[in-house]
């Protein structure tokens, strides 16, 4: 479904956020992507949704170089591709309804068609009475809620969540962690930036680790197999920094 | 076969379905700013209204006009010695002229009388420079010598015609006492083309203050465009509620100068009627067409379409989302 061969990705300021970065990511599958602040995770997340242009290799979407598409495709490609950015990216002046309604009405489905599947998403977010409410008077775990629910209400067959549980307390971060699984179970895509190493060892995924823009590990862990722990280092890491 | 027409069905729905929510939303954002949509659209009525009005101005200025060259005549002077049955005859010969429509022989004393009134003398005594000398003779001591009024039959010939009757004995001098109307002829070919002229200036203003109005709408709503091109919408889905609001913009301006022009028409009205009955011929003040009220309005709308399209292009690659 995506991969990436040999990606770099140099910012015109310089900074060399991603270098030789090669990975496969099949259809159906879902993968955490774990790295220290700044490792380049948003930066890939970026490159599949063609926020971003890969400065070196390819990224490949479906089979396709999307390096290579012209600007007419990127549009129809994005909503194949449901995005949870790190900085909510909503509507400050619309209702929550109307900031999850967004994509359906872009790509110009019915009324009552609109209004069920927004419901339906706001419903597994656990925002429904919260629907006629303006963004701004949300607390931020809310908005992140509303940002999840704008990324699914589409069924996208890729699902990218930059930081989803960021501001989220443990127990509803697992439940939202819970959601993507069953996602993915229902056949979506997804792929998964966080910090949360806890819920990830949990879960006991795939787990991709950056660190400096390269990719310094590729497996599944779980939470009993601590001396292959690939984010043990990372932990640290964390731990230091804050 | 026909799963493949109710696709296209189905696209064609979608299709009207995202400019229907583009239009809601282009109307939400007018809403949004009262004022600044007001304003802007005040600014842009008094734009238009300014060519409109000079242009109805223009217009009803060429009817009257038009009224007074069926009052075209000539004046001729016959020699002062001449009486009354000399000056009918000649009238009446003049008269046969296939080039002559009307002639209407004037007495000294109806001229006499038309003259006083005409200068507003009660009596008609002296205050012109030939009787300046002889304070106590009135003109009809001067004497006036009988004069016809000509009314030629088509108004081209006139100097042909004036030129034919300057040459019969009986005729001392004819007076084309209307070199003032063909002066007007070409004032309000002049102010036609002021009023082109203005009509074009006054169209790029509206361009530029529809373009300057979305240039900042656009601005202030780049955060909304990034997340829309985020979330899969197309530069087409973008632009669309800018145009929009560019097309009601366009359309309202023109309305409400076309407004501003029927209630100045409306003002107008009293006066003109006063000034038409003192002519003895009732002028009616024209009103704006409706091939004109309809050109203004697509042409208002189409402006504000283009101007929008400038703005929202420019800016979209400015973004580049
Ligand atoms: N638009 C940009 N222009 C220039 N440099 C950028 C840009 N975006 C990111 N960078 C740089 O690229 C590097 C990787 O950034 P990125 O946002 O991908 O990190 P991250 O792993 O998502 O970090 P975090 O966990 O804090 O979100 C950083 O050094 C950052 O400064
Ligand atoms: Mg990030």
């Amino acid at each position: 479904m995506i991969t990436f061969e040999h990606v770099g990705k140099r910012y015109p300021g310089g900074t060399q956020a991603l270098s030789d970065v090669n990975f496969e990511l099949a259809g159906g599958e879902m993968a955490f992507l774990v790295g220290h602040s700044g490792a380049g995770k948003s930066t890939l997340l970026r490159l599949i949704a063609l926020l971003e242009r890969p400065s070196r290799g390819q990224v490949l979407f479906e089979g396709r170089n999307i390096g290579r598409i012209s600007s007419r495709q990127i549009p129809r490609l994005r909503r194949r591709i449901g995005v949870i950015f790190q900085d909510h990216k909503l509507l400050s002046d619309r209702k929550v309804f109307d900031n999850v309604a967004l994509p359906l009405m872009i790509a110009g489905h019915g009324w009552s068609g609109i209004r069920r599947r927004v419901h339906a998403a706001l419903d597994q977010v656990g925002l429904l009475d919260k629907q006629n409410m303006r963004i701004p008077t949300l607390s931020g775990g809310e908005q992140q809620r509303v940002g999840i629910a704008r990324a699914m209400v589409g069924k996208p067959p890729v699902l990218l969540a930059d930081e989803p549980t960021g501001n989220l307390d443990p127990a509803l971060s697992a439940e939202l962690m819970q959601l993507f699984c069953t996602l993915n179970e229902l056949g979506t895509t997804v792929l998964i930036a966080t910090h949360d190493l806890a819920l990830v060892h949990r879960l006991g995924r795939r787990t991709l680790v950056l660190e400096g823009g390269s990719m310094i590990r590729d497996g599944t862990v779980d939470a009993t197999d601590s001396s292959s722990d690939p984010a043990g280092s990372m932990g640290a890491r964390q731990g230091s920094r804050t | 076969m026909s799963r493949r027409l109710s696709r296209m069905r189905a696209d064609v729905r979608s299709w009207s379905r995202r400019h229907g929510y583009s239009l809601l939303s282009s109307i939400g954002s007018l809403v949004r700013h009262p004022l600044n949509s007001l304003l802007t659209i005040a600014v842009l009525a008094l734009a238009l209204a300014l060519p409109l009005g000079l242009y109805m101005a223009l217009d009803n200025l060429r009817q009257v006009n038009q009224n007074l060259e069926r009052l075209d005549s000539l004046s001729v002077f016959l020699h002062i010695e001449l009486d009354e049955a000399n000056a009918r005859r000649l009238g009446s010969r003049i008269s046969a002229w296939e080039s002559v429509l009307a002639v209407d022989p004037i007495s000294p004393e109806a001229g006499m009388r038309e003259l006083s009134g005409a200068i507003g003398l009660p009596k008609a005594s002296g205050s012109n420079s030939a009787t300046a000398e002889r304070p106590d003779l009135g003109l009809a001591e001067v004497g006036l010598p009988w004069v016809l009024e000509i009314t030629p039959a088509d108004r081209t010939s006139l100097d042909t015609l004036s030129g034919r009757l300057d040459e019969l004995e009986e005729v001392d001098l004819v007076v084309i006492d209307l070199d003032w109307v063909r002066r007007l002829d070409a004032l309000l070919a002049i102010f036609l083309r002021l009023v082109e002229i203005m009509a074009v200036v006054f169209a790029l203003t509206v361009l530029f203050v529809i373009s300057n109005n979305i240039r900042t709408e656009v601005q202030q709503r780049r955060e909304e465009i990034e997340v829309l091109a985020m979330v899969g919408a197309t530069p087409g889905y973008i632009r669309r509620p800018f145009l929009y609001a560019g097309l009601w913009m366009g359309l309202a301006g023109a309305l409400l100068a076309w407004l501003l022009v029927v209630a100045g028409l409306w003002l107008l009205g009293g006066p003109v009627g006063e000034l038409a009955a003192s002519y003895a011929t009732p002028i009616m003040l024209a009103w704006p067409s409706p091939n004109l009220v309809g050109g203004l309005l697509a042409g208002s709308g189409l402006l504000g379409i283009i101007g929008a399209w400038i703005a929202v292009s420019h800016q979209l690659l400015r973004i580049n989302p």
